[in-house]
């Protein structure tokens, strides 16, 4: 079946119309050469682990989120540390998410395909994530069950994030280096929601999570 | 601020739409100060950035191959977004642009459409084509809603109301929100749209989105954005529909590595900004699962036949030649009658038209390079400019009703004159004593009448001196060795 436009015309046709002027304009052009583009730029940093680490923590700090650097052993402790500190009772859990960062006492949603009116009255979210790059502060997600659907991270207001040391580069090329396989879906988050529209007053907090809590956990053996 | 008029098919040429504004010192001042605050939080960045030249090479260069190969990787594109749950539509025009989106939109029966920042939106008239359809737009971006609660356009293509003030948005929020209780500080009228915009977030069904980059290898969308309202209108809704021009394609998913780092530094001096998501066609239970890209060509396909303005289209649109440049420093955004202003705007929009429109923007400038030093993807702006303004003029002197304009008649005597050395020779002296009478003793001729006024209105000529180089030459006393 063709399918039609609006307009009347064949879909096809306006596809082949454009293709066909593309074609028309890009003649003898040189082979396509994607392998051999030049890629000068830094790939691998150059920082050693503890100063690449410091460097993430200094970033997240500059963008005012709150950060908490622990021992494996202590991460339990240092979330219902977090989590009591916050004031809040009611958090989203990603589906995946361990279990034992549930800390009792509170009052888990766990999202098994939540409404979107039930993460929106949830006082926060813990989630894990992918990686994070140090250049630039970014806390990378790939909505893996333990980093949670994109909602739970985005409705509720106040936002813990796990971060193990192991998951952090220094640079930008480092991450895509770590990609395998390119990701389905991915939010790349460098600090709170945030606006400069007016008068380029940058101004905390619009529609994302206005909090971002952090907590980084030691999990390398010094070399 | 409704006479603003952002199509150039009926815009007001350069100089003309310049005047009003020249003479508008609150906007004036508006621009200055948010031109100023990105351009030294950017060059703080970039200059962090060690780098930062082989960045800019890698993006030049994958740009230059995907445009080279465009047909390949839009194709690449397609069956990637398709086989993951996308529906691509290809559309040659504005108007096939707009038929196709209220299309997707009237099928789901909403009523309503939530919005991300889309310039591609603005450049084929989206909004008014939604509400005659009987579909209301609402704009989500924070600088996107100040204007359109205002009924205003946008004047920067990252910062769309940098030309608005914070007692500006007080009072475009009080009237259309309602809200009299609002102070000008930024943080409280920040506060009203977040609230003004959530149950929109929650109850409309259907987004409208642009995109950044198109992922070739994948068929993954990207969108940068800083306060989360993108994120929102990408993840609630049931129906996504992304505007794209073909020239928005990538080849593959690492290309992100250069664009990302060059893009956040670039528009707004951040080393990255707020949000950047990316995904890829339908993810079931995440996300909306009636999904549409929608490819746009209208004019691209013939700059890419040009083999120096080809390089227009590796624009990623971050506005650096905005913020620099001296021409829309003083005017804003409004003088260029289109969507895209600045130096980008002044190469772009008359490209899109086909010369057609827009012929005065390639001489919308001063031509200093400032543009071309800043821009994260190497375009050659000055070339352009230089090379639009030879097609123009080519044009226009074979028009038969520009035969007795002024400038042309000129130009055709000027060709004449100086084709000899006896006629420039005589078209000296005659100068001279011509314009005796309008040279003062200061050497400097202040106005002049007539046509000649045109030149004399904004700046100051000197008068002819008594002797040229020639005579000069020949009268100088000879040393003899």
């Amino acid at each position: 079946m063709v399918e039609i436009a609006p307009n009347g015309k064949a879909m096809s046709e306006a596809r082949q119309q454009i293709l066909d002027r593309i074609r028309r304009a890009t003649t003898g052009g040189a082979p396509s050469s994607y392998p051999e583009l030049p890629r000068e730029y830094t790939h691998r940093g150059r920082l050693d682990r503890n100063a690449c680490i410091a460097l993430m923590v200094e970033r997240l700090r500059e963008y005012d989120a709150k950060v908490v650097e622990c021992a494996p052993g202590d991460l339990i402790a240092c979330i219902t540390d977090c989590l009591r500190k916050s004031g809040k009772c009611t958090f989203v859990a990603p589906s995946g998410l361990s279990a034992e960062w549930m800390i009792h006492g509170f009052s888990w949603k766990v999202d098994k395909d939540l409404s979107y009116a039930a993460i929106e009255a949830s006082d926060g979210v813990v989630t894990a994530c992918f990686a994070a790059v140090a250049d630039s502060g970014t806390i990378v997600l790939h909505h893996s069950s333990t980093e949670g659907r994109r909602v739970v991270s985005l409705l509720p207001d106040w936002h813990l994030c796990i971060l193990f040391t192991s998951q952090i580069v220094e640079t930008l090329p480092e991450y895509f280096k770590r990609c395998e396989l390119p990701p389905r879906l991915a939010t790349y988050i460098s600090g709170p929601s945030a606006t400069a529209d007016i008068e380029m007053t940058r101004i905390k907090g619009v529609h994302g999570p206005r909090f971002l809590h952090v907590i980084v956990v030691h999990d390398e053996t010094p070399s | 601020m409704s006479q603003v008029v952002l199509n150039p098919r009926n815009a007001p040429p350069f100089p003309q739409a310049a005047l009003p504004i020249l003479r508008d010192t609150q906007l004036r001042k508006n621009v200055a100060h948010a031109t100023d605050v990105i351009q030294a939080k950017r060059a703080l960045l970039v200059a962090e950035k060690q780098d930062w030249q082989e960045l800019r090479a890698a993006a030049a260069a994958i740009k230059d191959e995907t445009l080279q190969h465009l047909d390949k990787y839009l194709i690449e594109f397609q069956e990637r977004c398709t086989a993951t749950g996308g529906t691509v539509h290809w559309a040659s025009s504005p108007g096939d642009a707009r038929r196709i989106i209220v299309k997707i939109v009237q099928e789901t029966k909403a009523k309503e459409v939530i919005k991300i920042k889309t310039m591609t939106s603005a450049e084929i008239d989206l909004n008014p084509a939604l509400i005659a359809a009987g579909i209301r737009p609402f704009e989500t971006d924070l600088a996107e809603l100040i204007l359109q609660l205002g009924d205003d356009e946008p004047s920067h293509i990252v910062a769309p109301a940098l030309h608005v003030n914070r007692s500006q948005v007080r009072e475009i929020f009080a009237r259309r929100m309602g809200r009299h209780d609002l102070t000008d500080d930024p943080q409280a009228l920040t506060a009203a749209a977040r609230t003004y915009l959530r149950t929109k977030f929650l109850g409309v069904d259907t987004a409208i989105c642009g995109a950044n980059f198109l992922v070739a290898e994948t068929g993954a969308v990207t969108i940068v954005e800083s306060e989360g309202n993108g994120r929102m209108c990408l993840t609630l809704p049931r129906t996504l529909i992304a505007l794209a021009g073909i020239e928005k394609v990538i080849p593959k998913f690492r290309d992100l590595e250069v664009m990302l780092q060059l893009l956040a530094r670039s528009a707004t001096g951040e080393r990255m900004n707020p949000y950047s998501s990316l995904w890829t066609g339908v993810t079931p239970g995440d996300g909306p699962q009636n999904f549409h890209v929608v490819l746009l060509d209208n004019g691209r396909s013939s700059i890419l036949a040009h083999h120096t303005e080809r390089q227009t289209l590796r624009c990623i649109r971050c506005a650096a030649c905005q913020n620099t440049c001296p021409v829309y420093r003083q005017t804003g955004g409004h003088a260029y009658g289109s969507v895209y202003g600045g130096p980008i705007g002044a190469i772009l929009t008359p490209q899109l038209m086909q010369l057609e429109h827009a012929q005065s923007l390639p001489y919308a400038s001063s031509l200093c390079g400032a543009c071309y030093e800043v821009c994260p993807v190497k375009i050659n702006i000055p070339e352009i400019l230089i090379d639009l303004r030879a097609q123009v003029t080519d044009r226009e002197r074979k028009q038969m009703f520009r035969i007795f304009d002024p400038m042309y008649l000129a130009m055709r005597v000027a060709n004449v004159v100086l084709a000899s050395p006896w006629r420039f020779r005589w078209a000296q002296r005659l100068g001279r004593v011509g314009l005796l009478p309008f040279t003062r003793k200061d050497g400097w001729i202040h106005s002049l009448p007539s046509l000649g006024s045109r030149w004399t209105m904004t700046r100051d000529l000197r008068g002819i001196p008594n002797q040229s180089f020639r005579q000069w030459w020949r009268s100088r006393p000879t040393v003899k060795r």
